[in-house]
């Protein structure tokens, strides 16, 4: 069955889908492609955000430590895969052996191995996604705690990245990384090819969640946003489908932390930093909360923008997108993609507002 | 015997920066339930105001504090008529709306007094240093520990012992009987928050000189100060003064053990326990909700 919402929605998926994996078609410039995928990237990880925050009400705060954990995933791996150039003679990382470290850490040893590594960036915030869920949303636990107990945890995993220096480089993080080649292909992050790696994932994450959040279970989450105690009542467990939402979430933003530590060749602490933490739930808000396609529109739009812009104009810029999302907040809860709405809806009180004063006045005539 | 004194001091020391930071975001979060993200920019307001008073206006530290705090007060109560009240019946939004102001005022410092660090000079008094039972003290900080005490106490009686604090407590309570009774809460709620606001001004000017003053300074401190607030528990002066006790001294503990960061790590990973357990708070009084 479909109804016209899920039809305009079907068109947006298409439509999206196409242009973005047409775009390479009207684009020659190797580093204008790679900005692309970077927001395309970024776009991933705000999908992955709006699938906990916008359906599901779990205001998380901390999804950038979900993305930076796969980002270091990958960047462990891609460091060993420089072996011997960016390497002491062991065949540790350029870092350690600054450090005088003088064996591999047993826990960068599985890192030799691209399969393991990616599913580590995917696993690895799914597991922490799922223990975190699990010790939050069974105590039912909501609202403001949440949002600070996942900046609390974002604030741990930074720190110790930075901490942990011997281990993880630090300040600097990992640095100067080899290309992901798998299956004799080479993913050049200034490459047609990495640039269809990272629209194919947010395509395909894009698709699966939509149709995710139209099946059953897809249902219970939007339900659980609006009243959790409600769905209790309906004997649903509601923590098991929080736990739910919030892993697919983390898993979006591995895979997305993943493409980003490919794309900039590096990783750093900034990407499980509080700043960009919070600036993907600005780009979610801003596109829209309550639509997948909306929150990743957002973080693409708002990058692009960003991003064409000249480094002396970056500061204002900055001041103008603090202001803009003020008012986002203020008068469009539900993001750009609510403008439609909004003047439909002005439109339709004046309409009701004109029939009153007419029906208003045909009363007075009456009694007069 | 005397690394444990000069500990304790270290730990009360740190408790008390928290606690001027936090006493103004507990008053906000406390009585209107916004969370406040843009308190950590308060703070660097305040931090920059003194040294702009330093440097052009030849005012010193001390009568500076008090025109730092009507400044800082008089943002505060501009943001809160201005945006802050249009969300009260979405709470979950202030975060986000906070956040927009916090980036707003970063970038306004960075346009107007640069991205360089900052520099506030001591007094000659308060630069020394005293020696008590055999362990150097710093005048400086056995004076932020004197203001913050003033500030704790001036609080409590404003809270509890003035027409404006029973107000702001009846409206806590219940807002829609509050003002039944004749209760202007839009005008508490503005003042109130001017005065949180207000008193970031003055932990951040009290903090200036002795950390560096930069237009990104604030974030640093609005993790910890929620950390604080959450630890005491909504609404109870006492129980934030005590929690940033606690913070502070186990903070100081553990650095002294292992090392800053670490200490720092394991106290967040506590108050995430904390939260899970008993989310009201250490120290918090029952309410009817």
């Amino acid at each position: 069955m479909m109804n016209s919402k899920s039809l305009r929605t079907l068109i947006g998926y298409t439509i999206f889908s196409a242009a973005v994996l047409l775009l390479p078609l009207l684009i020659d410039d190797a580093y204008t492609l790679n900005k692309f995928s970077r927001y395309l990237i970024l776009g991933l990880a705000t999908l992955g955000l709006s699938l906990a925050w916008g359906y599901t009400g779990i205001l998380n705060l901390g999804h950038a430590a979900f993305f930076g954990l796969g980002a270091y995933c990958m960047a462990m791996y891609l460091k060993l895969q420089t072996v011997p150039v960016h390497t002491g003679t062991g065949g540790l990382p350029d870092f350690m052996v600054w450090n005088n470290v003088e064996q591999l850490p047993w826990f960068w040893e599985p890192f030799h191995w691209s399969y393991l590594a990616i599913t580590a960036g995917i696993g690895i915030p799914v597991l922490l996604a799922v223990m975190l869920g699990w010790f939050v949303f069974r105590a039912r636990i909501a609202g403001v705690f949440v949002a600070i107990i996942t900046l609390a945890m974002l604030v741990i995993i930074n720190l110790l990245l930075i901490d942990q220096q011997r281990y993880t480089g630090g300040f600097n993080g990992i640095t100067d990384l080899a290309w992901l080649t798998i299956g004799g292909i080479e993913f050049d992050p200034y490459s047609k090819t990495f640039y269809y790696l990272s629209a194919g994932s947010l395509v395909v994450c894009l698709l699966g969640t939509g149709i995710f959040t139209h099946t059953k279970a897809g249902l219970i989450l939007q339900a659980i946003r609006n009243d959790p105690d409600r769905v209790r009542f309906l004997g649903y467990d509601v923590s098991a489908y929080q736990i739910l939402a919030f892993a697919l979430s983390a898993g979006i933003a591995g895979l997305a932390g993943m493409l980003y530590a490919m794309v900039l060749e590096f990783a750093s602490p900034t990407f499980v930093g509080v700043s960009l933490s919070l600036s993907m739930v600005i780009w979610c808000a801003v596109g829209g909360r309550g639509s997948l396609l909306a929150a990743t529109l957002g973080a693409i739009l708002v990058n692009a923008a960003q991003g064409s812009l000249s480094e002396n104009f970056l500061e204002t810029w900055q001041l103008i997108l603090g202001g803009f999302f003020v008012l986002i907040v203020l008068f469009l809860p539900k993001g750009l993609i609510s403008i439609g709405e909004l003047i439909r809806w002005r439109r339709k009180r004046t309409d009701r507002v004109q029939v009153q004063v007419l029906s208003s006045t045909k009363r007075a005539r009456g009694i007069s | 015997m005397e690394v444990f004194i000069s500990q304790i001091f270290t730990g009360l020391s740190i408790a008390s920066i928290l606690l001027l930071v936090a006493l103004g975001l507990a008053i906000i979060y406390g009585s209107m339930g916004v969370i406040n993200l843009a308190h950590g920019e308060f703070v660097m307001l305040g931090a920059y105001a003194t040294w702009f008073l330093q440097q052009y206006a030849g005012i010193g530290l001390i009568p500076s504090l008090v025109l730092v705090f009507l400044m800082v007060g008089s943002i505060g109560w501009v943001i809160e008529r201005g945006i802050v009240r249009h969300l009260y019946h979405r709470p979950l939004d202030t975060i986000l709306a906070t956040w927009g102001i916090g980036i707003m005022l970063q970038q306004l410092v960075r346009l107007t007094a640069g991205a360089e660090l900052r520099y506030v000079e001591l007094p000659e008094s308060l630069s020394r240093s005293v020696d008590l039972l055999g362990i150097n003290f710093s005048v400086y900080r056995l004076f932020i520990l004197l203001v913050t005490g003033l500030l704790i106490l001036l609080t409590w009686l404003l809270l509890m012992r003035t027409e404006y604090g029973t107000k702001l407590r009846a409206i806590t309570q219940n807002r829609e009987m509050a003002e039944c009774s004749g209760i202007d809460s839009q005008r508490i709620f503005g003042l109130t928050f001017a005065f949180g606001a207000g008193l970031a001004g003055v932990a951040g000017s009290l903090v200036a000189p002795i950390k560096s003053v930069s237009p990104d300074m604030g974030t640093h401190y609005v993790v910890d100060a929620f950390m604080v607030v959450v630890l005491g528990g909504v609404g109870s002066v006492a129980g934030t003064a005590a929690a940033s006790g606690i913070l502070g001294e186990v903070t100081a503990g553990m650095a002294y053990l292992l090392n800053d960061t670490l200490a720092k790590v394991i106290v967040f990973i506590a108050v995430v326990m904390l939260i899970r357990f008993r989310p009201q708070g250490l120290f918090s009084q029952l309410v009817r909700k």
